[in-house]
């Protein structure tokens, strides 16, 4: 073993060390104690909590129309009724389809351009003055240009989901890898790293919870982005349902409608959360 | 110079609630705001196919208060049709509305306190206009083809009783929401491989852009749809005169209307929304005027909407009950056709639409 090699070991263990660390301290605290994690989700549920109890006692004082604000209990009917019908498995299927497909396609394509703009300075110099231009404009005003391009099916709205998810994607990418301290990038210096090395051993663990955050800030966009669009030219799916509940005048359904798109964005970007952490245990058990 | 002040805004108050109480008849200012559950091509504020939009375009209802300095008289025209129309009664922004029978029936059903004073343009068509190269002829060939309804007006409704009469649901067509004027732009660009819509499709047809392959016009008139004049609940207890006299007008521009002699007329006052007079033409071609500007609240008008409701809720347009028995009063129509020497104008027909024996 030469020298170089016993450096590289210990910058590794090194950044091992860091990384468990980390998980370690999120190890501990899920072990302190269930009672800590019940605390916890309680204090989460106070202001949804607080938030209901007042659309209850408005509605029942009727301080607000009841056309307005129905009874949060005919809210919980209607939910029952589409789930019961399998109408809203129906709709949220497709909707949670259109995400998917709109998002793979965003984010894919948005980690190609950031790591891209990451990388070369050129590229970034080329690319993202009128990047950063195109995505001011919001999803909303991308809507009657693709309309034009590919008409108003399915991939009008996997284009305009994509959109939506590769802004974030794309500028956090960049600035996650722009963002590695150039210490860091020193130290593959000076053990010889390759490009690739240097990328795969440094950048990427280095970047990945600014990336993180990209990815789940556009997997929220893609998210908001589907309702804009179903809102506008759809024959299904939970905006599709907003719409309908708005023209026959059934709140309680467009309520309903929200509720059920907070839950499931809710829950989407929970669980990039748990791939993020795992992403990073793994980098550290790894190495 | 405090109290200086203080006292000239008195004395100006004063001044103000003197002259006030001078003038005759309303002693408060009100504002009778009319809420039109239509609006003319491209946004013009005119409504066209039934008399209240005869009485707005000849400024009627301006002329009979026009004595009355303390009454103004304000129109809306809603974009989003009888839906919308329903968000701006539950918001308290209009007293009387000009509504089809669909969008009212659900509004009611979600509580909402009105008196339907009048009919207001009944038996209205629904045309279906497809793609030339569709290759859909019949009604049946709907199924699952992307066809734009403009949701919650009463089309839906009308469009579903169709749609029943050949074995389909609105499950078979993939229905997309679109408001008339995008309609008829996805038409255009082919987004759409048919819409269903009003008689302006005769004028699209013309053009080339589309052809119209069905319409309710000489099939069973239970596919029509009605529309009504209705009030708050609120506002007809607090100013019955001021409702007497609306529908007086009302009923004097029905009667208008109704008079064949005048009905090239008619359908020029109409064409201020836009939509050229032939296609009223074509659409009241073969139909006494009469039939479908009525104002008679009678037992074909009830007994329609009686219909129409235990409809909806058979398609699942609305939930839970709507009674419709208390939210006819008749007695504003009644008494303007007294009072305006009009009994026995219009035809009282039974709830088979059947005209009852004259002298009622």
């Amino acid at each position: 073993m030469t020298n170089l090699d016993l450096d590289r070991v210990a910058f590794e263990a090194a950044v091992a060390e860091r990384y468990r660390l980390s998980g370690r301290r999120f190890g501990a605290r899920a072990g302190a104690g269930v009672a800590k994690r019940a605390g916890t989700i309680a204090a989460a549920l106070i202001f949804p909590a607080s938030l209901f109890l007042v659309w209850q006692v408005a509605s029942l004082f009727d301080l607000v129309p009841a056309q307005i604000l129905p009874d949060p209990r005919l809210v919980l009917a209607t939910f029952r009724e589409f789930y019961d019908t399998g109408d809203l498995a129906f709709h949220a299927r497709i909707s949670l389809l259109r995400v998917l497909q709109g998002f793979a396609l965003g984010a894919g394509a948005g980690l190609l351009l950031g790591i891209a703009m990451g990388l070369s300075r050129r590229v970034r110099e080329f690319v993202e003055p009128l990047f950063l231009a195109l995505a001011q404009v919001p999803a909303l005003g991308w809507i009657p240009l693709v309309m034009l391009l590919v008409g108003i099916d399915e991939a009008l709205k996997v284009i305009i989901i994509a959109k939506a998810a590769l802004i974030p994607v794309t500028i956090n990418t960049s600035r996650g890898i722009l963002n590695v301290p150039r210490s860091y990038r020193e130290v593959g210096e000076v053990l010889t790293f390759g490009r690739w090395q240097t990328l795969t051993r440094i950048l990427a663990p280095a970047s990945v919870p600014t990336v993180f955050t990209g990815i789940r800030y556009g997997l929220t966009n893609a998210w908001l982005a589907l309702v804009a669009v179903e809102l506008l030219a759809s024959s299904e799916g939970l905006g599709y349902l907003m719409v309908w509940g708005r023209q026959l005048f059934q709140l309680d359904l467009v309520i309903m409608a929200m509720i059920v798109v907070g839950v499931i964005g809710f829950l989407l970007d929970w669980s990039l959360g748990l791939v993020e952490r795992r992403l990073q245990r793994w980098e550290a058990a790894g190495s | 110079m405090k109290s200086i002040l203080r006292l000239s805004v008195a004395a100006a108050t004063s001044l103000l609630v003197g002259v006030a109480t001078l003038t005759p008849a309303f002693a408060e200012d009100i504002t009778v705001r009319f809420g039109f559950a239509q609006v003319g091509v491209g946004n013009r504020q005119f409504g066209s196919g039934n008399s209240a939009a005869i009485a707005h375009a000849q400024g009627l209802v301006e002329a009979e208060f026009k004595d009355d300095p303390g009454v103004k008289i304000d129109w809306s025209f809603f974009k989003g049709a009888g839906p919308a129309v329903n968000e701006a009664l539950a918001n308290d922004q209009i007293d009387f509305a000009l509504h089809g029978d669909l969008p009212a029936i659900v509004g009611r059903s979600n509580g909402l306190k009105t008196k339907i004073v009048a009919a207001n343009g009944l038996r209205a068509n629904i045309y279906l206009a497809v793609l030339p190269n569709s290759g859909i002829e019949r009604i049946e060939d709907l199924k699952g083809r992307k066809i734009a309804q403009f949701r919650g007006t009463n089309l839906q409704l009308a469009t579903d009783k169709v749609l029943a009469a050949h074995g389909l649901t609105e499950r078979d067509v993939r229905f997309i929401s679109m408001d008339f004027a995008t309609a008829t732009a996805a038409l255009a660009s082919g987004d759409i491989d048919g819409a269903f819509g009003q008689a302006d499709y005769l004028g699209l047809e013309k053009q080339g852009v589309a052809r119209v392959i069905y319409s309710t016009k000489g099939d069973d008139p239970a596919f029509t749809r009605h529309s009504h004049v209705h009030v708050t609940e609120k506002f007809e207890q607090a100013h019955p005169e001021v409702v007497a006299r609306v529908v007086k007008v009302l009923v004097k521009a029905a009667a208008w209307a109704s008079d064949e002699s005048n009905r090239d007329a008619v359908f020029e006052t109409w064409a201020k929304s836009g939509i050229p007079a032939e296609t009223f033409r074509a659409d009241y071609e073969g139909q006494a005027l009469k039939l479908r500007n009525t104002p008679l609240i009678d037992d074909f008008l009830i007994s329609a909407y009686r219909d129409q409701a235990e409809r909806a809720k058979q398609y699942r347009l609305l939930r839970g009950e709507v009674s419709i028995d208390d939210w006819f009063e008749p007695k504003y129509v009644d008494r303007a056709i007294k009072e305006l020497g009009l009994e026995g104008y219009w035809k009282r027909y039974d709830a088979h639409g059947v005209a009852e024996v004259a002298g009622r």
